[in-house]
């Protein structure tokens, strides 16, 4: 186990840089999630560490060891690939002990650690199989159990459950945060699933455009978003946008809707600058005051209702826990939570 | 279910005309070695004779050495084909990964020169090297046949092996060369065996390098075959029969190595591979 230091990175291919300059310090046994949209680099950071692409610029150190120059094989790390990459021609007890083998590790020895990440991991029974012949959570499985047979400085997943159907991945989900917890070994995961990354992480680092954004405990990231990017980013459905400024110590939008200024916003240091107002769908509730509005869209889930609600030309998407007798079309007063409110600088997309 | 059937006797009566010249080719092929020379001239032509005669096949083995002959065929296919196996199959390799396609196309070219503009340099060379007696000659000219062959054939079948195989091996510890040996070459064996039969096919029934470098004994089948033509007169069952017993090995192994070429051997390695 180690921790991982990720010092000013750089990426270019030719003239097209993907990672503009990104400093990461994962502590030892810690579960980092590099979190973002598709394209912002997320990717290409892992294989960077992983030792797949070289750095263009900047540091990565595990451990001690600066491993700029190291070899993907020198690097004592495992890596979940999205699409498993599993050896064909080997069984699964082979593909597990592959790194072994390659080692030349004592076949017995070798046999025992196969059978205890088996054991771990459910897979005593497939162990003679082919690739071919298993579902894809298994093969997922497997992926995972090469890797642990290793017992690596740093385990590394890329997307490794977005190939798997809905109720599979919560699933995965669940059995990868518990080993985590139950070998502490150090892991860099990859996902542009937000919420794999808030259930998952102990660390979240969300990129975006080769750019880290935030880095930040899953609940930090969802209460206090440093900027508009992560606010839209973290949270579903996402957070309310509303532009406007603050005139007389309220918030006015451009359609000339009011809104109280959240808590702790001095009126003074937000006045005269382009805002955006931010709130999220589940801090707003129907209590038969506040903005009044005409409901647009309605869709019950049974736990909650979603609902979009028109007030004043400004579309405003709420999330309801209680069970509300709403019909489209009909007119209905919502309440925001001012302590769960944010503003936001419209040009510099800061958080005030 | 009568359209399913008719759909079905179009399908079969449609495959029967694709294949027919083949299969015709071959059946009259057979028919002429089957018959006496009086049979084979005759009009209306006779497909079933009355009477086979086995003694052309007899005749093969018997007037032309024919057993050295298929030895030497065997000696010059079998080593050219193994030699383009261990140079093409890694030079394949390097290709692809490198993506080196310049070199690919230089391979390419040296497979489109006709054979016979390097005939005469290449004579002059062996004769040089005083190994004409020899099959030498004749393997180290087939490998311009089979190399480019099986450089072509492993380039594409590499290049479509999912590379993160290959980086799961290398975090794995692999060297270059064991992610080679122990991953990408097992996955490239229905590959290989393509590869291995093309060769073979090519390289047995080419003609050309024969006629020119083999002497009265490194004469390869093609070549034995072509001598059975005398200036007289052209015995018809006899050359047939000599052209299925040349045929024939290649046909065999084709139809054996075929079980080889499993398709989807990828199958489970990456989703959707």
């Amino acid at each position: 186990m180690a921790s991982v230091t990720i010092n000013n990175v750089q990426k270019a291919f030719g003239n097209a840089k993907i990672i503009h300059d990104v400093s990461v310090d994962i502590a030892d046994g810690e579960f980092v999630i590099l979190v973002g949209p598709s394209g912002c680099g997320k990717s290409t950071l892992l294989r960077m560490i992983a030792g797949l692409e070289t750095i263009s610029a900047g540091k990565i150190a595990i451990g001690e060891h600066t491993v700029n120059n190291l070899r993907a094989r020198d690097r004592n790390i495992a890596m979940v690939f999205q699409n498993y990459a599993l050896y064909p021609h080997m069984t699964v007890a082979d593909n597990m002990g592959f790194a072994l083998r390659i080692k030349k590790a004592d076949p017995a020895d070798t046999a025992s650690r196969v059978k205890r990440a088996a054991s771990i991991l459910g897979l005593e029974k497939l162990l003679d199989r082919y690739p071919r012949q298993l579902s894809g959570g298994q093969r997922q499985r497997v992926a995972m159990g090469r890797a642990i047979v290793r017992d690596p400085q740093v385990f590394l997943f890329d997307e490794p459950l977005s190939n798997l159907d809905a109720k599979l991945r919560v699933q995965m989900r669940g059995e990868i945060k518990a080993l985590h917890q139950r070998l502490g070994t150090t892991t860099i995961y990859v996902t542009h699933d937000q919420i794999e990354a808030m259930t998952m992480a102990d660390k979240i680092v969300v990129l975006h455009d080769g750019l880290v954004e935030q880095i930040g405990a899953p609940l930090d990231l969802y209460d206090r978003p440093a900027n508009l990017f992560v606010a839209g980013f973290i949270g579903s459905p996402a957070m309310n946008f509303i532009h406007g400024h603050v005139e007389e110590g309220i918030f006015r939008s451009a359609g000339g809707l009011t809104l109280p200024l959240p808590e702790g916003i001095q009126p003074a240091e937000a006045a005269g600058r382009e805002l955006v107002y931010g709130i999220r769908p589940e801090h707003i509730r129907a209590t038969g005051q506040g903005l009044s509005g005409t409901v647009t869209l309605m869709e019950a889930t049974g736990s909650e209702i979603f609902a979009t609600v028109d007030c004043g030309g400004e579309v405003i998407s709420c999330l309801f826990r209680e069970r509300l007798a709403l019909k489209q079309g009909e007119a209905v007063r919502i309440e925001i939570d001012r302590a769960s409110a944010h503003l936001f600088d419209a040009r510099t997309g800061q958080r005030i | 279910m009568g359209s399913r059937l008719l759909n079905k006797i179009g399908l079969f009566f449609g495959a029967l005309v694709l294949v027919s010249p083949a299969i015709l080719f071959f059946l009259w092929m057979i028919s002429l070695s089957l018959k006496f020379e009086i049979d084979n001239g005759a009009y209306p032509p006779i497909l079933i004779p009355e009477r086979f005669a086995w003694s052309n096949y007899a005749k093969v083995f018997e007037e032309n050495n024919f057993l050295l002959y298929m030895w030497n065929s065997v000696l010059v296919t079998g080593t050219a084909t193994l030699l383009a196996l261990l140079i093409g199959v890694p030079a394949g390799y390097g290709i692809a990964r490198l993506k080196a396609e310049r070199s690919a196309i230089v391979i390419m070219i040296a497979r489109m020169t006709p054979g016979l503009s390097y005939l005469i340099p290449l004579f002059l060379l062996f004769q040089w090297l005083g190994i004409l007696g020899t099959l030498w000659p004749q393997i180290i000219i087939h490998l311009v046949v089979t190399v480019p062959i099986v450089v072509w054939v492993m380039i594409g079948y590499f290049e479509t092996t999912p590379m993160e195989l290959e980086e799961a091996a290398n975090i794995d510890g692999a060297s270059s060369w064991q992610v080679f040996r122990l991953v990408a070459l097992p996955i490239a064996k229905p590959g290989i065996v393509v590869a291995f039969i093309l060769s073979i096919i090519f390289s047995w029934n080419n003609f050309v390098f024969g006629v020119v470098l083999a002497s009265r004994e490194t004469r390869t089948l093609p070549v034995a075959v072509y001598n059975m033509l005398s200036y007289e007169q052209v015995s018809w069952g006899p050359l047939a029969a000599a052209a299925l017993v040349v045929t024939l090995p290649v046909l065999v192994l084709t139809m054996f190595a075929q079980r080889q070429i499993v398709a989807g051997l990828t199958a489970g390695a990456v989703k959707g591979g």
